[in-house]
């Protein structure tokens, strides 16, 4: 166990170098940075917003539209004079993004039932999503005046009937059936919210796959490399004992290392959404049909993707005897990369069970896709499906150990090489 | 003399290329023995059988009575190797880098400290230990690696090319090191391009070309055999 320990150790800080602590350190500042300006960004927009107005109407109905607009946190510019051009030239200067003319007649034009257009002007300062959001709040708006104005007609021509009954004569009332669980709801609603809740873990389990496989395919390349295998094969230590430390040491740095990248990306996300979009209505019906991932499903998942990461681990372990140097262990992790890249793509725009048969077996036979499918599959109580996916890349790994195994106790350790000249392995 | 090392018949082949074809040899306890030839002659496939690097392709290997095939784990415990193009954990300090591989043989932590103190006096490398490996000259990475091979005191010490590459001085304090260790005991395994340093170390000579042992003896007397100067004319002549 000294020995076993003594070896894990120094992979260990093998692998903990300055170069990851500074990349680790500069990717947390940066998401930390960018988050916090993002949330600042996104808070500034939903503060208090300038509006420029030219209401050439001056009526009810034009005052009750900019009520409106102070209602929704808009701060009222008014813009004196009569000409439009003029408007938008007065609120060029200025620093407002959004400008709105009403022109003259417009409160009649509503009642004489023959509108007239109202204009509204967003001033594209920059392509920021707090600046696109200003103009949704004004659309907002008018959609709400529009509302109730459309009402408040309905109401007068036709008073005996409700005007949402005129207006949407067809009623409906959405239901989502999930298994044996039925929940009043929009399926797209609760389908958005689902995803928005959950798109964050194919990118965990990808960048943990990633990272932990990389740093595997490089110790072993830089042991060769730096000429330091061939002394540590000849060390009374097992050969199996040399390929688990190798493989649990990046294991753990991965893990960690990952987890420090989830940490700055979640303060990132957090800006970039400032917190926004949780509906306590469509969470009420979330929890109804069982979509979350609590306790059996957090432990699932966690199976799940451990067996991922040693099943890349293994693969990494048997590219990176392959590879002579550092720089060829950088060109072979691409084929891996490619089996971690395809699930996860499709984890974000496929329904693996309606692919055609052979793409499906293909999915279905790279270990990595397991844990991508997991989620949804606990949330939709496919459990069994979950659990044949972890027994599957236990066999992989297996396997793969063996075949690791196997190549560190014989000469293929040292003789094994892929020669991208010849284009053969060279056994 | 108790013999340490026993190769008979060794073959190994890389496919259809055969780099030894049958070779014996003993090594003596305490005994330098040296194995000399032209590049590609099997000098390296012999010292990486015997380090349970490769795995030969017939014959049969024995070090303290262990059979090669059977217990390369016991084989391991008894020798250290040096390769020729040795490196060292460059992140690691030259210190933190003896105890790594001291670890491995010592099973007490005061069994550690007494290898990695053998291992200071053998490099001879001072404050330097304190270094990260990767500031090293190559003449220091080799001295510390000659000190690590030695340190644990092996029953066997398997040599590839100690010197190639290094200056003079740094080329005589190495033979000076391998010699005294040699007298305290340890038999050696080594190989050499360089005839005059082979004379200098070795008790016994192989000269081995294209995967065959052409003659084995003392330097001495295989100069006496051959009517020859030195070992360079020794091997030109059993070559022809």
């Amino acid at each position: 166990m000294k020995k076993f320990t003594n070896l894990l150790v120094k992979e260990i800080r093998e692998l903990v170098n300055k170069q990851l602590i500074v990349s680790l350190v500069m990717t947390m500042t940066i998401f930390y940075f960018v988050g916090n300006l993002a949330k600042t960004e996104m808070k500034k927009a939903a503060a208090t917003q300038k509006i420029s107005v030219m209401d050439l109407d001056e009526s009810d109905v034009s005052r009750g539209l900019t009520a409106g607009l102070k209602t929704a946190n808009f701060e009222i510019e008014s813009i004196p004079g009569k000409n439009p051009e003029a408007a938008v030239q007065a609120a060029k200067q200025g620093e407002t993004y959004l400008l709105l003319v009403i022109p003259a007649g417009f409160g009649e034009s509503i009642v004489r039932l023959e509108p007239r257009e109202i204009s509204t002007y967003t001033f594209l300062r920059s392509f920021s999503v707090g600046g696109i959001r200003k103009s949704e709040i004004l659309r907002a708006v008018i959609s709400a005046t529009n509302n109730y104005l459309s009402n408040d007609i309905l109401k007068k021509k036709v008073p005996d009937v409700p005007p949402d009954i005129l207006k949407s004569p067809i009623k409906t009332k959405d239901f989502v059936i999930v298994k044996d669980r039925m929940a009043e709801g929009s399926a797209s609603a609760i389908s958005g919210f689902v995803w928005s809740q959950s798109f964050i873990i194919p990118i965990i389990l990808f960048m943990i796959i990633m990272y932990s496989s990389q740093m595997v395919i490089s110790a072993v390349a830089m042991e060769k490399q730096n000429k330091t295998l061939e002394t540590l094969l000849t060390v009374p230590i097992p050969r199996t004992s040399i390929v688990t430390t190798k493989m649990l040491a990046a294991g753990i740095v991965g893990l960690l290392s990952a987890a420090i990248y989830m940490i700055g990306m979640k303060s990132f996300m957090g800006g970039m959404t400032g917190g926004i979009g949780s509906s306590t209505i469509v969470s009420g019906v979330i929890k109804q049909l069982g979509l979350t991932l609590a306790g059996r499903g957090y432990v699932l998942l966690g199976i799940s993707l451990f067996f991922a990461i040693l099943c890349g681990l293994a693969m990494a372990m048997i590219l990176g005897v392959l590879a002579e140097d550092f720089r060829s262990a950088q060109t072979l992790i691409l084929p891996l990369m490619l089996m971690i890249l395809i699930p996860y793509l499709l984890s974000f725009f496929a329904d693996v069970q309606t692919l055609p048969l052979p793409v499906k077996i293909l999915i279905l036979a790279i270990p990595f896709s397991h844990p991508f499918l997991a989620t949804p599959n606990i949330m939709l109580g496919h459990y069994s499906a979950v659990l044949y996916g972890i027994l599957y890349m236990a066999v992989v790994f297996f396997v793969l150990v063996f075949i690791a195994a196997r190549i560190f106790s014989t000469d293929r350790v040292l003789t094994m090489k892929l020669r991208w000249g010849k284009k053969k392995v060279v056994l | 003399m108790t013999t340490v090392l026993k190769v008979e018949g060794l073959k190994k082949s890389y496919g259809t290329k055969e780099a030894l074809r049958g070779i014996d040899f003993e090594v003596q306890a305490g005994e330098i023995f040296a194995l000399i030839g032209p590049n590609g002659a099997g000098k390296t496939t012999t010292l990486r059988i015997v380090s349970t690097l490769l795995s030969p392709s017939g014959g049969k290997v024995t070090l303290l009575g262990y059979d090669l095939k059977k217990e390369p784990e016991r084989i391991r415990e008894n020798i250290s190797y040096l390769p020729e193009e040795a490196g060292a954990y460059r992140n690691l300090k030259g210190t933190d880098y003896l105890k790594f591989m001291a670890n491995f043989y010592a099973d007490t932590q005061e069994k550690t400290e007494e290898m990695v103190k053998r291992a200071r006096d053998i490099a001879e490398l001072g404050g330097a230990l304190g270094d990260k490996v990767g500031t090293y000259s190559k003449g220091m990475v080799r001295k510390l690696l000659l000190a690590r091979a030695l340190m644990t005191k092996p029953k066997m010490a398997i040599l590839d090319e100690p010197t190639s590459g290094l200056d003079v001085i740094n080329s005589l304090e190495i033979r000076e090191i391998i010699k005294k260790f040699a007298k305290e005991g340890i038999s050696v395994l080594l190989s050499s391009h360089n005839m005059l340093e082979i004379e200098f170390l070795s008790d016994r000579v192989a000269l081995i070309d294209k995967g065959v042992i052409l003659d084995a003896g003392t330097s001495g007397g295989l100069k006496d055999k051959y009517q020859a100067p030195n070992l360079e004319v020794v091997f030109r002549s059993a070559v022809r």
